[in-house]
């Protein structure tokens, strides 16, 4: 099991490396630099401009400085907002993000899989059908139609909930809600699914027949074993919801690091555009290794050597 | 169709989900309104009249105006063609580059099976939506200035001609095989070990022979459905690259920059949002319908 964690977590090197340098020569491709935006800037100021942030270094050079920097969780300075590093930006920008990202997670987690038992509970009756119908509608809303919907409703007209930005928790509401809805329909479709697998097994037949309750049957031997392939939704759901965070901080106007990459890759600032990509892809990969290990953990009849 | 051939069982299974014709019929009246969409649309997609900006629905303008007095209801039958096209092209792209990947790697297996699928983990964890946001900047800046007649020149042209729709597509292509190449490659590694691949082989027959007769059709259903799953997110991507003004060049109407524009004037003019925004959720729908029914129809365990 260790060894399996460690060959797991040694693997992300490479991802990294590979990650980084795809973004890095993908975004020195794109044609015009910081600078080419800014009018009548005489070409030696833009020399020396280019001198100061090392942009006429050769390409592999600045890349073995920016990932040096990485390694130390130094990011470099942010060439659009001079007085900034780029560890100043993310200070700021990161916390917004992140709150969002693992509240609209667990809350999707949540929501989706008590949807998911008492659908499959009360499997094919008028319960089973509203939570079903719903879920469908959540997974065919997306983003940009849930988010300027709900904003329509709780903050246009009924005046409940903040329009947009951020700062209490009345603001998190709107985002955190447009953000899970459509991963709450994708596990309580999931959970349901992999419950009515697993009532038709034997063990649970022999837990009714000893006389256990309904409520415990399920809690105890069924939601158990059909969490399982439950789990294995949450990595690619919990990828899903990090890059849906851009969408909706867009929608919401909050100032996290997805409304401000869109920025920074039109502004050419570079180590923005490369810090951002890797913490997102950095997320994602650790996230993925969590919910093998986790899978491990649950389902004693995996085991990994 | 012969009565026992497996097209033939597919069909009837999928024919008794309702939900699943639903979906085929909605997705076939979309496809007419995008080719007949001269015919259909009662105005021009990029005509507007300023006397009618952000008209409310009307006898002659059913869906009302948006703000450049542009009719909605004409501008949501052309968006048709952004949101389809995409769904296909991007679907086939991804498609083919993930069946041949996976079948290559499958087949091969040992050290070339070894070295793809580690590349395919390793572009695994690239977050996509970045990635594509990324190559959209590359490709909308890099290719503004060509010379007509190069290579560069040519895809250029392509991609006005289809208002922008070209490079998204390349893009989306670009970065969504991986999960088919995944599929492709795991039920290759099942069926290649099965008798009548053995049998074959035996007969003499050679690689391209066993791939084509033999491993394709056996592994071209589910690859299918995978695709068909996708689609929704395909459309999605194209929506929200258009929203936050990466997508398609105006006056090109996409659904995903009239949720935009009409999200703008939400406060005063609901009607401008909510129109693209019921295309959209439709069309997804649909194509939700239509994956799910594929899938239950070609693999009966996983009925509901």
């Amino acid at each position: 099991m260790w060894s399996y964690i460690i060959r797991r977590f040694l693997l992300t090197i490479p991802v990294i490396f590979v990650v980084s340098s795809v973004t890095f020569l993908l975004m020195h491709a794109i044609p015009g630099g910081p600078f080419s935006e800014e009018k009548a800037l005489p070409p030696e100021i833009i020399k020396n401009l280019e001198k100061k942030y090392h942009l006429d270094d050769p390409l592999w050079k600045q890349y073995i400085d920016y990932m040096w920097g990485f390694m130390r969780f130094d990011f470099g300075p942010s060439i659009t907002y001079k007085t900034r590093t780029v560890n100043d930006i993310l200070a700021q920008q990161w916390p917004p993000t992140a709150i969002l990202g693992s509240i609209s997670f667990f809350f999707a987690i949540l929501v989706g899989v008590v949807l998911g038992v008492i659908s499959a509970v009360h499997a094919n009756t008028l319960i089973d059908y509203g939570c079903m119908t719903v879920a469908v509608i959540g997974v065919s809303m997306p983003n940009i139609v849930i988010g300027p919907l709900l904003i329509w409703i709780f903050a246009l007209n009924l005046k409940w909930l903040p329009v947009a930005r951020w700062g209490t928790p009345a603001h998190v509401v709107l985002p955190a809600l447009t953000l899970s809805a459509p991963y709450i329909a994708r596990f309580a479709r999931f959970t349901r699914a992999a419950i009515l697998e697993v009532l038709n097994e034997e063990y649970v037949r022999t837990a009714r027949a000893k006389g256990l309750s309904e409520r415990l049957t399920i809690i105890r031997h069924v939601l158990r074993n059909a969490l399982i392939p439950v789990i294995t939704v949450a990595g690619p759901a919990f990828a899903g919801i990090i890059t849906g965070s851009m969408v909706v901080e867009q929608i919401f106007a909050i100032p996290g690091i997805g409304k401000y990459y869109v920025t920074s890759v039109n502004n050419r600032d570079y180590p923005v555009i490369m810090t951002f990509t890797l913490i997102f892809a950095f997320c994602i990969i650790m996230m993925n290794l969590l919910v093998d290990i986790l899978y491990a953990i649950i389902d004693p009849r995996i085991r990994y050597t | 169709m012969p009565r026992d051939s497996i097209k033939y069982r597919t069909w009837k299974r999928f024919s008794r989900n309702r939900a699943a014709l639903l979906g085929l019929l909605i997705l076939v009246s979309l496809a007419i309104l995008a080719i007949g969409a001269p015919w259909i649309a009662p105005y021009h997609y990029a005509e507007g009249d300023v006397r009618y900006n952000f008209a409310p629905p009307s006898r002659e303008h059913w869906l009302g105006c948006d703000y450049m007095g542009r009719d909605i209801f004409s501008r949501l039958i052309y968006g048709t063609r952004v949101s389809l096209t995409i769904a296909f092209v991007s679907a086939i792209t991804s498609f083919l580059i993930g069946i041949s990947y996976g079948i290559v790697s499958g087949y091969f297996g040992g050290t070339v099976d070894n070295l793809m699928m580690r590349f395919v983990d390793i572009a695994w964890g690239f977050p996509t939506l970045l990635l594509i946001i990324l190559m959209m900047v590359f490709f909308k800046s890099s290719f503004a200035r060509v010379t007509p007649g190069t290579f560069a020149g040519t895809l250029s042209a392509i991609d006005r001609a289809l208002g922008g729709m070209f490079f998204i597509c390349i893009g989306i292509g670009l970065t969504a095989w991986l999960m088919i190449a995944r599929l492709a490659r795991g039920m290759t590694l099942a069926v290649r070990e099965r008798d009548f691949v053995e049998a074959s082989r035996a007969c003499g027959a050679t690689g391209i022979h066993i791939i084509r007769k033999h491993l394709l059709p056996n592994i071209i259903g589910p690859c299918i459905v995978q695709v068909t799953l996708q689609i929704p997110t395909f459309i999605l991507y194209e929506a929200f690259l258009s929203f936050i003004g990466l997508g398609v060049d105006p006056p090109t109407p996409s659904w995903g920059m009239m949720i935009n524009e009409g999200y703008i004037a939400m406060r005063s003019y609901i009607h401008v949002f909510l129109a693209p925004a019921l295309a959209l959720s439709i069309t997804i729908l649909a194509f939700n319908f239509v994956g799910d029914g594929l899938r239950d129809a070609l693999d009966p365990r996983w009925q509901r």
